[in-house]
């Protein structure tokens, strides 16, 4: 390393041991000396006055003089009137996917059990007279899900999805947190949306 | 004398400060002693947020301890999902691919944007100003609604994977980032004029906490504490991990170490990391974002459903977890307080055997007693926001 010899080694940081022209560091402090008018402070008032101002008249005409296609021009969103837009990504309560018989496609394979890190999930697994497996009970305590969506990942048969609900979760009874089959199972339409995005997003084109 | 003493009560006074007091943030508690106004003595008390995060990994799998690293630093998750991951990789000794290295930087410089703008926000609202509290957590919020937007959560995001990432970037990701950051440069701009030269805030945080450069090597300072003091140390350009050789920015560093310099360095790093997440957004590779490596990364799912073979070996990796092999990996990020480092150890099995956590505020907040000897019980205030200590993270 013939580069390091030298005057060259001067410009590598002694502290750090990095070269300065790498580091770029950049003093913040430089400016930051008051002058007088700023120590009298009565026009300091004033100019924070001005900031906090402007903000109140743009959110007026916000108020009075919406952009087209909006009640408003607020950053607040007026939550049980309005509710926010969720983006495709948004994870919700897991829910179980019924196939087109009404039943539950879950074969209780017991992944999503395993892979849950809160360990909220429990399955009962049992046998239809075909052979075919199903699960007999399936509890999802919502007190101890943590929205990771490892469930939904790990699945192998699309039995279970993240939706986009997020209301009733503050009960002040842990056991109606505690759902059963039944309260999980939504149509398969309602969650198409999900299915067609975990499809794209765990799909061959990102390997 | 004697007689006025007596009447006086000069005799020291100590007081419980938290565990649960607006100043502490989280939870932790001061026993301060004091003379008057004065402090004479302090401890702080750490531990009231302790959640066994290092017992429970132990109990996990290696792809579980994931979320488990959301909850480290709570205020800025995907710098700790991207810091282990970073470190099992190593551990394996894989790579990720070049587009999964920049989705990463700029998943970590998002989270760095929204934990600074917290920690600016919360110190100006214990100092009385509530209007920059408000003005930056509305640019908090625009930035937490991109991370959604990338993530599907905001704050529990459980983003990235061993040896890869949840998903590519959503549509439109470029437009909306450069919309929201207009958006945050503007309300930068705004909380910049009400507070860095308003007389007010500079009596509070101006030459308070103040430490030398050698006395906070000495106490294990990394991160924007550090370069206050003037030491231009961070782990992207140090030891450079990911992309960010690559990336042009800048290390603002300051003078005295005290809570203005602090101050000054967190607002100048969320202009570089705006910086650096436009950059990266510009140069953004097209290709894979995972590895082709089904022993460690999960295969596509057309494959799980459609042929038996990676049915079964799916199965395989979920049950037991992925099998690094043994041996022992150390591997530090920047972190929004400092060194964030994750020290692993494996025991050939699929559960990790050891991970510990080398959390940046633990050494800060073990200074505070140092920075506030001989200061006033107000001086408490904005010291201990501009330390930012993150229960989750000292606590673990």
């Amino acid at each position: 390393m013939s580069k390091m010899t030298g005057l060259e080694q001067s410009q590598y940081h002694p502290l750090v041991g990095v070269p300065m022209a790498t580091l770029k560091p950049k003093q913040v402090r430089k400016n930051i000396h008051l002058t007088l008018w700023e120590k009298l402070y009565v026009f300091e008032i004033l100019r924070g006055l001005f900031v906090t101002g402007k903000h109140f008249f743009i959110n007026l005409v916000g108020f009075v003089l919406p952009p087209a296609g909006k009640k408003r021009k607020v950053f607040t969103v007026y939550y049980p009137e309005e509710k926010v837009t969720l983006p495709a990504a948004y994870r919700g309560r897991p829910v179980l996917v019924a196939g087109a018989n009404g039943a539950e496609k879950c074969v209780a394979c017991g992944l999503c059990e395993k892979m849950c890190p809160a360990k909220a999930i429990s399955i009962v697994g049992g046998e239809r007279a075909g052979g075919e497996r199903y699960p007999v009970s399936y509890t999802l305590d919502m007190a101890r899900c943590v929205y990771c969506g490892y469930c939904e990942e790990v699945c192998p048969k699309e039995a279970i999805v993240m939706s986009s609900e997020y209301q009733g979760l503050a009960q002040r009874d842990r056991a109606i947190l505690r759902y059963s089959k039944d309260q999980l199972l939504r149509s398969e339409e309602s969650v198409k949306g999900r299915l067609d995005y975990i499809r794209r997003i765990y799909s061959k084109c990102s390997y | 004398m004697a007689d006025l003493e007596k009447d006086l009560h000069t005799e020291h006074m100590v007081i419980n400060m938290g565990p649960s007091h607006p100043v502490t943030h989280g939870t932790v508690k001061f026993l301060v002693t004091l003379d008057g106004e004065n402090i004479v003595d302090m401890k702080v008390d750490i531990g009231y947020l302790h959640r066994g995060f290092e017992k429970m990994c132990e109990n996990g799998t290696w792809q579980q301890v994931i979320p488990y690293t959301d909850r480290l630093n709570y205020v800025s998750p995907l710098i700790n999902n991207v810091g282990y991951a970073l470190a099992v990789e190593k551990l394996i000794g894989i790579e990720v691919p070049e587009r999964c290295q920049y989705l990463r930087v700029i998943a970590s410089e998002l989270s760095r944007i929204s934990d600074h703008l917290t920690n600016v926000a919360a110190g100006g609202l214990e100092l009385g100003a509530f209007t920059a509290f408000l003005y930056f957590v509305e640019a908090r919020e625009l930035v937490w609604d991109l991370i959604e937007m990338l993530c599907g959560a905001r704050v529990t995001v459980n983003y990235v994977r061993i040896g890869g990432l949840k998903n590519d970037l959503p549509q439109g990701f470029q437009d909306k980032t450069r919309a929201v950051f207009k958006e945050v440069r503007r309300l930068w701009s705004d909380v910049d004029k009400l507070l860095t030269k308003n007389r007010v805030f500079i009596d509070r945080v101006r030459d308070v906490g103040d430490i030398s450069a050698e006395e906070a090597i000495a106490y294990g300072f990394t991160g924007p504490c550090l370069r206050a003091c003037g030491v231009p140390y961070d782990v992207r350009k140090a030891q450079p991990y990911l992309v960010y050789d690559r990336m042009d920015f800048e290390i603002p560093i300051g003078e005295t170490g005290d809570n203005f310099d602090k101050y000054l360095v967190r607002m100048e790093e969320i202009q570089q990391s705006m910086k650096i997440v436009e950059q990266a957004l510009s140069r953004l590779p097209d290709g894979p974002i995972n590895l082709d490596l089904p022993q460690y990364r999960m295969q596509p799912k057309e494959d799980i459903y459609h042929r038996i073979d990676s049915l079964i070996f799916h199965f395989k990796t979920v049950i037991d977890g992925i099998k690094p092999p043994p041996g022992e990996v150390y591997l530090a990020v920047e972190g929004t307080n400092g060194e964030l480092g994750f020290y692993l150890v494996s025991d050939g099995s699929g559960k990790p055997y050891k991970c510990r956590v080398r959390p940046p505020c633990f050494a800060l907040t073990a200074a505070m007693p140092r920075l506030m000897k001989g200061r006033l019980i107000a001086d408490i205030v904005p010291t201990f926001d501009m330390i930012n200590m993150i229960g989750g993270e000292c606590d673990r």
